[in-house]
């Protein structure tokens, strides 16, 4: 169902029909290298291109063509894959056909979009919106605090990979985003613009010849040198256990611990893995659900978490601090139940049920199914959800207990309250 | 029972619908080629009905705060000793429930088995089962979760928020009530709550996906287990509450980045439902884009001077019995934000509202309400809570068209009052 357009030896269009849902969504993916040097500079860009266009050069144009179109949205952030870094664009529109006279709010959504990519308003960007924008840009960096239970996760990773690329925040740094000047973020938007693997994804009800012609007429004029998709190395590292403890002003301790899970995506044993993690920690049929929050009344939340490219596992719970021991030992004990193959037919039905309800769940939602052939694209496995289940099916209890017995605990990772006990 | 049926030729949306003998409310609504189904069976009883006349008896009944959402999490306990998610995870479906000020409701959304899983929502929702133990043993995650929200400044500022606006009104209130609070909940209250407020005549389910109307309807008549209505209205007690504030402001320290804010006013036009209510909230949804959103000078301008952030919404919450508009964001100086709002109600005060700003909004505001209908769960989630507040969605495109400026100016002159305005602060521990 998937419809591939080679615009160029760089940009794709990808074409996901879906007629019947209301909306049709138009995303696009700059993938660049995960990089100290780049990342602040492309954490910053999407954000200020998409207030420099030549069709509407001001917020005041943009909101208002946005308002025009039924309330489109046009909105964008960056994210990593891995070692890949990923400017994302996201617009979205209702489908012509909910409009009184059909109009065409794709079309116009669409060059919204190219123009923000390709044709900037002037030859530098304004130094103003540059400025605010690092504003933002240094406020996302430190709102990550904010939501505690994510922190920690995100704290448990870096201390993992330090040293690794992996570790590069997506959002940069505070540093590296001061540094910023608008003549270097501009030199760098020409520079990447033509050397970059760009996927346009269109999925909904859309003409995407006529889209495809749009993306021509854009880009044709520009010359483009050769790109690729950055591949991530997972490491096997077989050090000590780090432990690491972070303090701050919390009513509630945080528990991430980290895994390496030697495994990489487009590893055979991956579909085992997915079913492990779902067995350990991934719902409400889950080991770490069922013992951690239900039998020891530790927890809320704990739960088990896979980084699917670099190969990591993170549990997480939110805990008394007295409990830190407690929780720790039994998530651990847990892991090694499975590694002896206790695994009740009930933990495993349930798991590989609750697996494919979310594979099949992605034919309702456009951004997860461009998502999903994003990340298969990535791997360069280009797998179907339908070939996903399939795998998924197969993976037996024994597989699962011999992907425990891969796991490496790595980090174990501790948000504790300022005071001492 | 027959089910009757409603149809709109714009969304092309099509609903089933009927009141079973027992009182419950039945609400089929087909979605083709969906793979999810959902349904959500909810009751209308949340944190804020924490004192209320049972039907039959005289005395009113007080309960402690936050049991609505305690009953909610001893639900999942089954008379067999059975977890009601492992009989959801048999057939792969995901489930859940929440508790909100004014609804308790237990859902699933699933891609196979809609009918098994469906029996299993109506069981368990119609089977307490509560002993002092299992009571007892809920205290530990409840107040972990109790815990978990005292760091959320993004919640703290929102019930601080509350705690301006309202003097009495229990919507001021945590949902989970507090850890001392439930540390009262037994189980005779909990029956208690539970045989007043889970009467099917005070309860509908509402399914969405993919689904045959007349064998949905087949398996909720099968899993309805008692046919007792009440005769009587459930009297739910609240306290008087006065028009104006209880403070214009309140503040409160956490460990978060930048200070966050709320603000915004209290509704005073309260105390009705149905068509009325659902214009009302469209008029706000209106107001709030053309004087706070996107594209408002109000917003540029605070965005330009880096007064706020991207992290910035607007919204407008409505129940029959209370409402208020809020504007929610980060600022390193929430207290000019809040000063260049009143200035900006005052502008317009003397100037007037712009004509062309409502037509582009008034199209906005109609493509929110066609892609309400896109994902099974909110759809689902949003129809139910219309329901309890006496609105029809369908009515929706009727309502919506009636709408003119002069309603928008009345409701302006109306609502965006000083006296009844609020700003709540969480600052950053220093």
């Amino acid at each position: 169902m998937l419809e591939t357009i080679n615009i160029n030896k760089n940009i794709r269009l990808n074409y996901i029909p879906l007629k019947k849902l209301k909306t049709t969504v138009l995303s696009v993916y700059i993938h660049r290298s995960l990089n100290e040097n780049d990342a602040s500079m492309n954490a910053l860009l999407p954000y200020v291109l998409k207030r420099s266009s030549k069709l509407c050069p001001d917020m005041e144009s943009f909101s208002k063509y946005l308002e025009k179109l039924y309330g489109a949205s046009l909105g964008c952030s960056v994210f990593k894959r891995g070692d890949d870094q990923i400017i994302y664009f996201d617009a979205e529109t209702i489908s012509d056909r909910y409009t009184p006279g059909n109009e065409p709010l794709l079309a116009k959504l669409t060059e919204l979009i190219l123009s923000i990519l390709f044709e900037p308003s002037s030859d530098c960007f304004d130094a103003e919106i540059v400025a605010q924008e690092k504003n933002n840009a240094v406020n996302r960096i430190n709102a990550l605090v904010n939501d505690k239970r994510s922190y920690a996760s995100i704290r448990c990773q870096e201390e993992m990979c330090s040293g690794e690329t992996f570790a590069i925040s997506k959002l940069g740094t505070i540093k590296g985003i001061q540094s910023v000047t608008p003549e270097t973020l501009y030199d760098y938007y020409k520079s990447i613009i033509t050397s970059s693997v760009i996927d346009f994804y269109v999925c909904g009800d859309a003409d995407i010849n006529s889209a495809a012609d749009k993306i021509h007429e854009y880009t044709d004029k520009l010359a483009f040198t050769d790109a690729s998709v950055t591949k991530t190395e997972i490491l096997v590292k077989s050090n000590d256990v780090k432990r690491v403890t972070d303090r701050m002003d919390v009513t509630q301790g945080k528990l991430a611990i980290g895994f390496r899970t030697n495994i990489t995506p487009d590893s055979k044993d991956y579909p085992a893995l997915t079913v492990f993690n779902s067995v350990f920690g991934a719902g409400a049929h889950s080991k770490l659900f069922n013992n951690v929050r239900e039998k020891l009344s530790l927890a809320y939340y704990a739960s088990s978490q896979l980084e699917r490219y670099k190969g990591l596992l993170i549990v997480n719970a939110g805990i008394e601090f007295k409990n830190f021991q407690q929780a720790y030992d039994e998530s651990l004990a847990q892991l090694e139940e499975i590694r002896n193959g206790n695994i009740s037919d009930l933990e495993f039905e349930s798991s590989i049920k609750s697996i494919v309800n979310s594979y099949k769940s992605t034919y309702d939602d456009q951004r997860s199914l461009a998502i999903f052939s994003l990340g298969e694209s990535i791997i360069g496995t280009n797998e179907t959800i339908e070939d996903k289940i399939e795998k998924i099916n197969k993976v037996t209890i024994n597989q699962v207990a011999e992907i425990a017995k891969k796991l490496e605990l790595d980090t174990v990772y501790f948000l504790d309250r300022k005071e001492e006990a | 029972m027959e089910l009757k049926i409603k149809k709109s030729d714009i969304t092309g949306e099509t609903v089933y619908y009927g009141t079973h003998s027992s009182g419950l409310g039945i609400y089929i609504i087909p979605k083709k080629d969906y793979s999810q189904n959902y349904a959500i069976f909810g009751t209308r009883y949340g944190s804020v009905d924490s004192k209320f006349v049972v039907p039959g008896e005289t005395a009113p009944t007080e309960v402690p705060d936050g049991i609505a959402h305690y009953l909610e999490h001893k639900m999942f306990d089954q008379p067999d000793g059975s977890n009601v998610f492992d009989k959801f995870s048999r057939y792969g479906a995901n489930a859940n429930a929440f508790t909100s000020f004014n609804m308790t409701a237990y859902l699933f959304n699933a891609t196979a088995n809609i009918e098994e899983n469906l029996s299993t929502l109506l069981d368990y929702v119609q089977s307490p089962y509560y002993t002092p133990e299992t009571v007892q043993k809920e205290q530990g995650i409840i107040g972990q979760e109790i815990n978990m929200y005292d760091d959320n400044g993004s919640w703290k500022v929102f019930f601080n928020f509350l705690g301006c606006l309202y003097n009495n009104h229990p919507v001021k209130k945590e949902i989970a009530g507090t850890i001392e609070s439930i540390s009262h909940i037994t189980d005779d209250y909990l029956y208690k709550c539970y045989n007043t407020f889970y009467n099917l005549s005070n309860m509908a389910i509402v399914v969405v996906g993919d689904v045959n109307p007349d064998r949905i309807l087949n398996v909720i008549e099968n899993g309805i287990k008692k046919n007792e209505p009440f005769t009587e209205e459930i009297q739910k007690l609240y306290p008087d509450e006065p028009a104006k504030v209880a403070n214009h402001y309140a503040e409160q320290k956490l460990s978060v980045a930048m200070p966050l804010f709320m603000m915004g006013f209290k509704d005073t036009d309260v105390g009705y439902g149905g068509k009325k209510l659902l214009k009302k909230n469209i008029e706000m949804n209106i107001l709030l884009q053309m004087l706070f959103g996107k594209s408002s000078h109000f917003y540029r301008s605070l965005y330009e001077q880096g007064l706020i952030t991207p992290s910035y919404a607007v919204d407008y919450t409505m129940q029959p019995d209370y409402g208020f508009t809020s504007i929610e964001g980060e600022s390193n100086n929430p207290k000019q934000v809040y000063d260049m709002m009143l200035a900006e109600i005052d502008k317009v005060n003397k100037i007037g509202l712009d004509k062309d700003d409502f037509v582009r909004i008034k199209k906005v505001i109609w493509g929110r309400y066609i892609r309400t209908m896109n994902n099974v769960e909110d759809y689902g989630t949003m129809y139910i809570q219309l329901l309890f507040m006496g609105i029809d969605y369908l009515d929706y495109y009727d309502v919506y068209n009636e709408i003119n400026f002069e309603d928008i100016t009345k409701r302006f002159e109306q609502h965006f009052i000083r006296d009844n305005a609020a700003l709540s602060v969480v600052w950053p521990i220093e």
